[in-house]
């Protein structure tokens, strides 16, 4: 799987690995940890640190040096601390495994470096009453207790909202520098890596393509891939551009065995015959810059160019409005409820794509339920085309067929497992009184795979034969059947690697230019809305607290909260200081119930 | 395909497939009709050891009745019970774990607090309660069974669809214009089918199981029909005399059971349903 | 503790309809009843007047709305009717025979929980090897054998072959007990009676033993089933990597953890369980609640009927109760609502 990985880390350093997935990021920390999957063995090499080979340790060895000498932020916060613990009685179990014997006051010091308050409360919490970015300033306190020589943190923000990921990166920085200790963070995020970073290793296919100090690597990436994922990322600040959308997609472990040549030579753009042939050793790129390719100099060549948008088609006919729409759930019994959405109104005119953004909880997904109807609004109107269809009745479902289709999140979940593809585009073609025969919606499915990019030979695969960028793409030729007018997508590339992103939005640009489709995309991922849509939203614990043209509103934000949001990403260019703002809320030990009651649809 | 030949599948269908043909063929393998008496040869003991009569290839019993006839023709009530009280709880309880599960709301509130009042009672109890008020009879067996077991059916699968309906691959079905019914008979039921094929296979050990209780307290069948549970009835004041006529029917149970088990559990994992479901199913 | 108490409490008010829907289905279903409860009562040599006169008596001629409401009152101030078969107050022959029966499923529950607790960690420590599979296939033996196999085992076994252990009744016949908390084995102790005490528990061995067994297995897979869950769990991995030791990840981290799924599964069993005790009463002629059902049932004795069963169901809800506030302490998620 992996293959020939070389990297030094040196104290106080910050080393990234970046890739995206597939790429062996997570063996890296899985080889530390000595917890490979059954299956893979690591086969030669070494992995020092200091005195200690860490491939070959005694059990005994390896355990004295976890969680003293090598502690791990893990990627999933909310899972990873003990449910039935107290974090006082963890926080105690690691602090007595470290030797530390006042640990209630050592405990409290800890807590309050990673910006916890009232820490003698927290200490007697359970993690559930915790919300995420609390659970990871809580295992990041643990990781730094024992003042260990390395930290792995792999993946430590994904699964944080964006405001709250910006402040752990800044923490665990802060801590690494006053602590001075190593750390290597794995992320499939280039641009948080350079952030963080001193030096960053880009890992394809298990092989590392390059390797140098982040700030000259991300100005001037040596190896195409590089190039090539710094291109298919949309961008926060400059001219739109479009995207660089490699074909194909990384090979896996089964392909990995019949290469000899370079892994990313079937992909590259610059690639010639003997790429494919020879084994690209480790070249020389530069100062202290290492990039494992023939062509050294040549990934400037790749570019891209043009505009990715084609020109709205602004009709004035609306798609779709919403009048002061509001959501309210309630619990069964009780009169209490909280609003998932209150007083949305938005309109979006035929072949408009307008974006969505705000974090986990914020209602973003209950509009999209409001408009799909499979939620009733509590108050306000939803109106698809002409007609008002508020009421969710069996006719307004029929109109709304063709009027709005959607796109979900998680292709794994949208897909029926047991059904096959060319059913599965077609299901429309099969509801009502006269479905359509086997013959003529298999011609239709054909059409429509076509359409979405993909071949005939999908027809009659089930969805766990297909790719998670294949599978999306099934999920939208399906919500395509019925010809609607509006697609709403919620988070649709959001599990996506930037690569196969590229190629999705750029599915959808052409899908507008085509048939003038218009779009609601929901994501959480400024960047993405900036690239594809002409407007956007932000929505905040239910309430649209500011809309407008996209430049307008991300260069001269108005309401606080899209201030904050945007202020969480770190901006394109590496010269560029990023200074996310502190966020409040995370630092306030919640009063009260544990956690804000986030709306759980009902159905 | 080959998963579903796993070694547990193959013996416990092995087992049934014995037990069936057993039960198929009870006339033309017993030399004896199982009511017939002869109480001149009381209590013997199987052909093999001594003092055994090979006219009576497992013995007899206090009556003088052929062991070997009654086990047959046990096994034909047995299975009979079984397969069709099995299935009965079957669809009732899948229908309505369906609705619970799938349309929430008042629908599931109602049928799960049913299900609460049938888990206050132990199902041996409530079943003998049954049979006092429909009186005896295989029929009457079957209703009762079914009127007892539907809850395992329904709170098992209850989950089950719960979990499927929540899939957004069943929100696009909906979004497609398919019907509830529709949506249900395509996209839930299949999610279901192995976990309800794999209780139903349970559920007939199950059955079996409580058929021979109530044969055996007096409540199951009418007395001139032969039933395994009725037979340790009979053997029960005789057994330090004759401890193979308590064991015979014994036998019989433990096999038959076994089987649907080995079959419900080779099918639960070969159809990779959840691991948890145990006895409590 | 407040949240415990206020479990209870709800607890006990939901349980309250789930009784009285109980006894209104049992109420209904005893009436479908082809027999004559007034007619089962009388000589056989009584006239239809008499029978009539005596149908009138029972109350057995009113709509069944008024019967079940005359019943009711009757039960709320502890009136269950007078057995027709024993002829004595049915409240009083159930408190008489309740004890011996708890004794008994409490025993069998100890078993079961050993036997389930140790079976189920046993299986989770051959996970991986040969014997897995052997381990596996046991249990889904031991499933099929259900309690009065086990009791009839039992008695062949223990009663008659290796004649070690007494299988008739709770108690030698030459020992003669006064009956204070009604439970055998606390009386002989209070009574300072050594060998009674021994003869009761050597009565109570063979019954417990085969009711603790019978339900054991189902406990043992989900305990199994629930520790394999809870590592793949992440935070075993994460104290694995700050490096606690197996031992210390297993009792510490994964079984408080695993034990919750088993509690609420234990609960359930334990219900079964203590219905189970009905045949193994009847086949070690051990005097308890299950005896005098099955007395009842075969002489279509109504009233007897009614509250033995409402009996049962009582305390199947208890043991609900019991369990879902052990799950309560032991689980923190649902402690902070």
């Amino acid at each position: 799987m992996i293959r020939r990985l070389t990297f030094n880390l040196a104290p106080g350093r910050i080393l990234g690995i970046v890739g995206e997935s597939g790429a062996g990021k997570t063996m890296i920390g899985r080889v530390i940890a000595h917890a490979l999957p059954a299956g893979f063995a690591v086969t030669g090499g070494s992995l020092r640190l200091d005195d200690d080979n860490l491939v070959r340790l005694t059990p005994a060895r390896r355990r004295a040096l976890l969680g003293r000498d090598i502690a791990f932020v893990p990627q999933e916060p909310m899972t990873a601390l003990n449910p039935v613990m107290t974090i006082g009685a963890q926080f105690s179990e690691h602090l007595k495994r470290l030797g530390i014997t006042s640990r209630r006051t050592r405990a409290l010091e800890l807590l309050d470096a990673v910006h916890l308050r009232d820490g003698a409360a927290l200490l007697r919490r359970y993690p559930h009453q915790l919300s995420g970015g609390m659970c990871q300033r809580v295992l990041i306190a643990m990781a730094f207790a024992g003042r260990p020589r390395v930290i792995v943190a792999d993946e430590p923000t994904t699964a944080l909202d964006v405001t709250i990921q910006a402040r752990i990166v800044q923490l665990m920085a802060e801590l690494q520098r006053n602590a001075g200790t190593a750390m290597l963070f794995i992320t499939h995020d280039l641009r948080l890596a350079s952030r963080i970073c001193d030096e960053i290793v880009v890992l394809y296919a298990g092989r590392a393509v390059e390797r140098g100090p982040a700030a000259s690597l991300l100005a001037e990436p040596a190896h195409p891939y590089t190039r090539s994922l710094q291109l298919a990322s949309p961008t926060m600040t400059g001219p739109r551009r479009a995207l660089l959308a490699l074909a194909h997609r990384m090979p896996g472990l089964l392909e990995l065995a019949g290469m000899s040549g370079c892994r990313f030579a079937p992909r590259c753009p610059i690639a010639e015959a003997d790429c494919l042939t020879m084994d690209p050793l480790d070249r020389a790129a530069g100062p202290m810059r290492v990039a494992a390719c023939l062509r050294v100099d040549g990934a400037h060549r790749i570019a891209v160019s043009g505009l990715p948008v084609a020109p709205a088609i602004a009709s004035g006919k609306p798609v779709l409005r919403l009048h002061d729409a509001s959501k309210r759930f309630r619990s069964f019994w009780g009169a209490t409820g909280t609003w998932a959405v209150h007083d949305a109104s938005l309109v979006i005119g035929a072949g408009e794509f307008v974006g969505l953004v705000g974090e986990s909880g914020s209602g973003k997904s209950t509009v999209a339920r409001l408009i799909m109807g499979l939620e009733r609004a509590t108050s306000g109107r939803v109106v698809l085309g002409d007609r008002d269809v508020t009421r969710a009745s069996a006719a307004d479902a029929r109109h709304r067929l063709h009027w709005a289709q959607m796109v979900f999140q998680d292709p794994q979940s949208a897909l029926n497992p047991r059904r096959m593809v060319g059913d599965i585009v077609t299901q429309v073609l099969q509801a009502g009184r006269r479905p359509l025969d086997r013959t003529r919606r298999m011609e239709r499915a054909r059409e429509l795979l076509a359409e979405v990019g993909l071949g005939a030979d999908l027809l009659e695969r089930y969805p766990a034969q297909l790719s998670g960028g294949q599978r999306q793409r099934v999920n939208i030729a399906r919500a395509l059947c019925a010809v609607p007018r509006l697609l709403v997508a919620d988070e649709i590339v959001s599990g996506l690697d930037v690569s196969v992103q590229a190629q999705l939005l750029a599915l959808l640009l052409r899908l507008r230019a085509e048939r003038g489709i218009a779009l609601l995309f929901i994501s959480h991922d400024l960047s993405v809305v900036r690239h594809l849509c002409e407007r956007v939203l932000v929505m905040h614990r239910g309430d649209i607290v500011e809309q407008g043209p996209t430049e307008t509103v991300f260069a001269s934000p108005r309401h606080p909260y899209t201030r904050r949001l945007l202020a969480a990403v770190p901006p394109d260019d590496p010269a560029l200081p990023w200074q996310p703002f502190p966020d409040e809320a995370e630092l306030m030990p919640p009063a009260g119930p544990p956690r804000a009651a986030v709306a759980v649809p009902s159905r | 395909m080959n998963a579903l030949l796993s070694g547990r599948v193959l013996v416990g269908a092995a087992l049934i497939l014995f037990v069936s043909l057993c039960a198929m063929f009870a006339p033309l393998l017993a030399s004896h009709d199982p009511g017939e008496q002869d109480l001149l040869n009381i209590l013997l003991p199987p052909a093999w050891s001594s003092g055994g009569d090979a006219a009576f290839p497992l013995g007899t019993d206090s009556l003088g009745r052929d062991q070997f006839a009654r086990l047959l023709y046990g096994a034909r009530l047995a299975l009979l019970v079984a397969v069709t009280a099995a299935c009965g709880a079957a669809v009732l309880g899948t229908v309505l774990a369906h609705i619970a599960g799938y349309f929430g709301g008042f629908l599931d509130w109602l049928i799960g607090r049913a299900v609460e009042v049938w888990m206050s009672f132990p199902p041996v109890i409530l079943s003998l309660i049954l049979m006092v008020g429909l009186g005896t009879g295989a029929d009457r067996v079957v209703l009762a069974i079914v009127l007892v077991d539907w809850t395992r059916f329904c709170r098992v699968l209850r989950a089950e669809v719960l979990v499927t309906t929540q899939r957004d691959y069943v929100t696009a079905a909906r979004l497609s214009g398919f019907t509830h019914l529709q949506t249900l008979i395509r996209e839930i039921l299949p999610a279901t089918l192995p976990l309800l094929i794999t209780l139903l296979s349970l559920e007939m050990g199950i059955a079996v199981i409580v058929e021979a209780i109530l044969s055996f307290v007096g409540l199951g069948v009418a007395a001139d029909q032969v039933a395994w549970g009725q037979m340790i009835a009979d053997a029960r004041s005789n057994f330090a005399l004759a401890p193979w006529t308590l064991l015979l029917p014994m036998a019989a149970i433990f096999f038959t059971v076994t089987g649907f088990n080995l079959l419900g559990d080779g099918l639960r994992r070969t159809l990779d349903v959840r691991q948890t479901i145990a006895r409590s199913a | 503790m407040i949240a415990i108490l206020f479990l209870l409490a709800r607890r006990l008010l939901t349980a309250l309809p789930i009784l009285l829907t109980v006894s209104i289905l049992m109420f209904v279903a005893l009436r479908l009843l082809p027999v004559d409860p007034a007619a089962m009562s009388m000589p056989p040599n009584a006239t239809n007047e008499d029978i009539a006169a005596k149908r009138r008596e029972m109350g057995l001629d009113k709509p069944l709305t008024t019967q079940y409401a005359i019943w009711l009152r009757g039960a709320l101030h502890g009136d269950f009717g007078r057995s027709i078969q024993l002829r004595r107050d049915a409240g009083h022959l159930v408190t008489a025979a309740l004890p011996a029966t708890i004794q008994l499923a409490l025993c069998a529950m100890v078993i079961a929980s050993v036997l389930g607790l140790g079976g189920g960690l046993l299986l989770f420590h051959l996970r991986g090897g040969a014997s897995e599979a052997l381990g596996d296939l046991g249990t889904t033996v031991l499933l099929s054998v259900p309690e009065f196999l086990w009791a009839l085992l039992f008695i062949l076994l223990f009663g008659v072959l290796l004649p070690v252990l007494p299988f008739i009744g709770q108690l030698g016949p030459q020992f003669s007990v006064v009956r204070v908390t009604g439970f055998l084995l606390i009386d002989t102790l209070l009574a300072g009676q050594g060998s009674a005490f021994a003869s009761a528990l050597a009565h109570l061995t063979l019954p417990a033993a085969a009711l603790g067994i019978a339900f054991s297995p189902a406990i043992m897979r989900v305990l199994r089933s629930g520790l394999l869950d809870v590592y793949h769990e992440d935070y075993i991995r994460q104290a694995r990597l700050r490096g606690i030791g197996e031992g210390r990840i297993l009792i510490v981290h994964a079984l408080p953890n695993a034990i919750l799924p088993t509690l609420t599964l234990m609960g359930v069993q334990f219900g079964f369980l203590f219905g189970g005790t009905l045949l193994v009463e009847v086949l070690y002629s051990y005097p308890g609640l299950g005896n005098l059902m099955v007395d009842a049932v075969r002489n279509a004795d109504l009233p007897l009927i009614q509250t033995v069963g409402l009996t049962y169901c009582i305390v199947v809800l208890l043991i609900g109760m019991t369990v879902d506030a052990l799950v309560l302490v032991l689980n923190p998620r649902l402690r902070a609502r």
